[in-house]
């Protein structure tokens, strides 16, 4: 008897188990849905984008559901989501692509389903589009060359057309296409605008903080009269940062960030990193869903959307007049 | 009570004859039944062919993996590596198709070839370096990791030949082909675990190596053959990745030894060896599969589909352990 109890109880306690996870998160699903496919949100630069979608969607009283894959590396799982996102019947699957090919089956479905493409910070490499037969409905992100560019052009704004001297670049994880455009972004500007400073070495820093740091204090035992570094994300300036102040070459060594972070913020107010070229994933999350929206009730959108960015230094945010500030988050 | 001990109750009876002649734990067959019925119950989206076949698609590398980890675990083993050794074999069978330009047959077998040579040198290690199977395939895992960057140079070796993207994508009637073949290899070694004599002396390793030795099966043997045939299942599963996403990717697969692993668990496979079942594994890794396909229809995010999947298993470890006991009691 207690055994056959017992037995009961184990099956409705999963039962349970499972109707409570289930429950976490109810929605039912709408007509004219929107699906949201992040890479992570462990990461505050797609939370940022996260943010900006869920606003944008508010203001634009559209309904949406959002998903992340568990890392940015996990290409497959991330597919799977698309498949099982499209279930829903979405009319439009804004997508953060992990690579440029992971998503491409699920991507192709929606399209045959009638379902709008949109491609958020610009994963997706056209000429593999074009091969595989699918037109997405826009493109939107911020141009990683221009950033790069205008990281350059604060530096020679702030050393003069004239100056002198090495130049450290620390690039991304080798092979990522958005390091290595904010990288080449920054040596074509810098070569244009002030061919005195010299890039003596441009490395591979993989995102990666510590070994930013370690990069730093290498190259300036080599070039103890080194006067910047450009780092193709902010993670990577702030390291570079510790070893530079470590060597008491605080004042003698430009650093500029990409990005645009709270913590590169902070570290900016405080005097420290000179400057971060902003992103703000805020309003390319937002600026997607406004134009799904318009794309969606037949108005022309440009294929191809670049989002602003932003020069941040510590004049810029004492000062606090630039109406882009805001969506710095 | 003492009627109950004389005459085994009907639940026993049917839990009996199931264990017998399927392999399988009735009680994660029931948590499978209920999760489908709850989701059905709360997505409308749920109940339809076309999700059934997501379903399965999303489980088809995580099973094959799963069916590996279950012949490994269940002869008192451990792969690790499975993962890493997946990313491998999915870029050597890139780089052999792309970068070399040969006949996608070869991608074929550099993608099992890659696979069982990593789990080769699994078996051989373990077996006759006396280092511990965790040990031996956590290195494997950094070292599979590793030379898939080397031969990739960090970055995805994309456009695979049109042969080779059919393994992934293509639909024969309808059915996708990493399904298809997800269970063909599941029924082939179900049949060789539960009617082989192969299959009968990997358990009884799994029970006891001392009285499998005793037995006169050839234990180091035995478990070379079986790490190779785990590193081979990873290059199988390795091959449907890299279709799938139609590139050789050097970071796929990362955590997912530990995925398939839990399917394992979850389908009755004794983690310490000795007890394992196919059907069991398939029916695990279908829990996961229908927790998260559920979950993403309802929305739910991704950080409690992770926590679901941690609590099923932490309960079908549970329910295992209760079983046992109580049987051992008896």
């Amino acid at each position: 008897m207690t055994a056959f109890v017992l037995k009961i109880n184990r099956f409705t306690m999963a039962l349970g188990i499972a109707l409570a996870m289930s429950a976490v998160g109810v929605a039912k699903a709408e007509d004219g849905e929107y699906g949201v496919l992040m890479k992570t949100l462990a990461n505050p630069f797609w939370g940022a984008m996260g943010q900006g979608v869920e606003d944008g969607a508010k203001e634009a009283g559209v309904k949406y559901f959002q998903q992340a894959a568990e890392s940015d590396q996990a290409a497959e799982p991330q597919l799977n989501l698309c498949n099982t996102m499209l279930e829903r019947k979405p009319v439009a699957m804004i997508t953060a692509a992990i690579n440029s090919t992971n998503l491409l089956p699920c991507l192709k479905a929606a399209q045959d389903a009638g379902v709008k493409v949109v491609d958020l910070d610009g994963n997706l490499d056209p000429a593999v589009l074009d091969k595989e037969g699918i037109k997405i409905t826009f493109r939107i992100g911020s141009d990683n060359v221009a950033a790069g560019g205008q990281g350059a052009e604060y530096l020679v704004s702030k050393l003069g057309k004239d100056a002198k001297g090495p130049v450290l670049v620390i690039e991304g994880l080798s092979g990522n296409i958005t390091g290595a455009k904010r990288a080449k972004g920054f040596a074509d500007k810098l070569k244009e605008l002030a061919p005195g400073l010299e890039i003596v070495a441009s490395l591979p820093g993989d995102w990666d903080r510590g070994k930013a740091a370690s990069i730093a204090t290498d190259t300036l035992t080599a070039h103890p009269d080194l006067v910047a570094i450009f780092c193709a994300n902010d993670g990577m300036a702030l390291g570079a940062v510790e070893s530079v102040y470590a060597a008491g070459k605080g004042e003698q060594v430009t650093i500029i960030g990409v990005d645009g972070n709270s913590d590169a913020v902070k570290s900016i107010k405080e005097g420290r990193l000179n400057a971060s070229v902003a992103q703000l994933p805020y309003l390319v999350g937002k600026q997607a869903v406004e134009n799904v929206k318009k794309a969606l009730a037949g108005e022309k959108v440009e294929e191809s959307i670049a989002v602003p960015t932003l020069v941040l230094t510590k004049d810029v945010l004492d000062a606090g007049k630039e109406p882009m500030l805001q969506y710095v988050k | 009570m003492a009627s109950e001990m004389a005459q085994p109750g009907f639940w026993a009876r049917v839990q009996r004859a199931s264990v017998e002649r399927l392999h399988i734990r009735l009680e994660s067959l029931l948590v499978l039944v209920a999760l489908s019925a709850a989701m059905a119950l709360l997505s409308p989206f749920f109940l339809s062919l076309s999700n059934f076949l997501n379903i399965l698609l999303a489980t088809s590398t995580i099973g094959v993996l799963a069916i590996a980890a279950t012949f490994v675990i269940g002869s008192g083993g451990l792969d690790l590596s499975l993962g890493s050794v997946m990313g491998l074999a999915g870029v050597a069978g890139a780089f052999v198709a792309v970068n070399l330009g040969w006949p996608s047959v070869f991608a074929v077998i550099a993608c099992i070839l890659a696979g069982g040579i990593a789990g080769y040198i699994n078996g051989q290690l373990v077996t006759r370096a006396f280092v511990p199977a965790f040990i031996v395939t956590l290195g494997m895992l950094g070292l599979a990791r590793g030379l898939a960057l080397v031969i990739s140079q960090g970055r995805a070796i994309y456009g695979l030949p049109a042969a080779i993207v059919y393994i992934g994508q293509g639909r024969p009637f309808g059915i996708p082909m990493p399904v298809i073949i997800l269970v063909l290899t599941a029924i082939v070694a179900h049949c060789v675990l539960a009617y082989t004599r192969f299959g009968r002396h990997t358990l009884a390793l799994g029970d006891s190596e001392g009285a499998a030795r005793a037995a006169g099966i050839r234990v180091e043997h035995h478990r070379r053959i079986i790490y190779t045939l785990s590193g081979a299942l990873a290059g199988l599963a390795g091959l449907l990745f890299t279709a799938r996403v139609n590139a050789g990717d050097p970071t796929a697969g990362i955590n997912y030894e530990l995925t398939a692993i839990t399917a394992a668990i979850i389908g009755g496979t004794n983690l310490f060896g000795g007890r394992a079942s196919i059907l069991g594994t398939m029916i695990g890794a279908l829990i996961m599969g229908v927790l998260q396909n559920g979950l993403t229809l309802l929305a739910v995010q991704s950080y409690y589909q992770q926590m679901a999947i941690g609590a099923v298993l932490i309960l079908a470890v549970f329910i295992d352990q209760y079983q046992v006991r109580k049987e051992s009691r008896v």
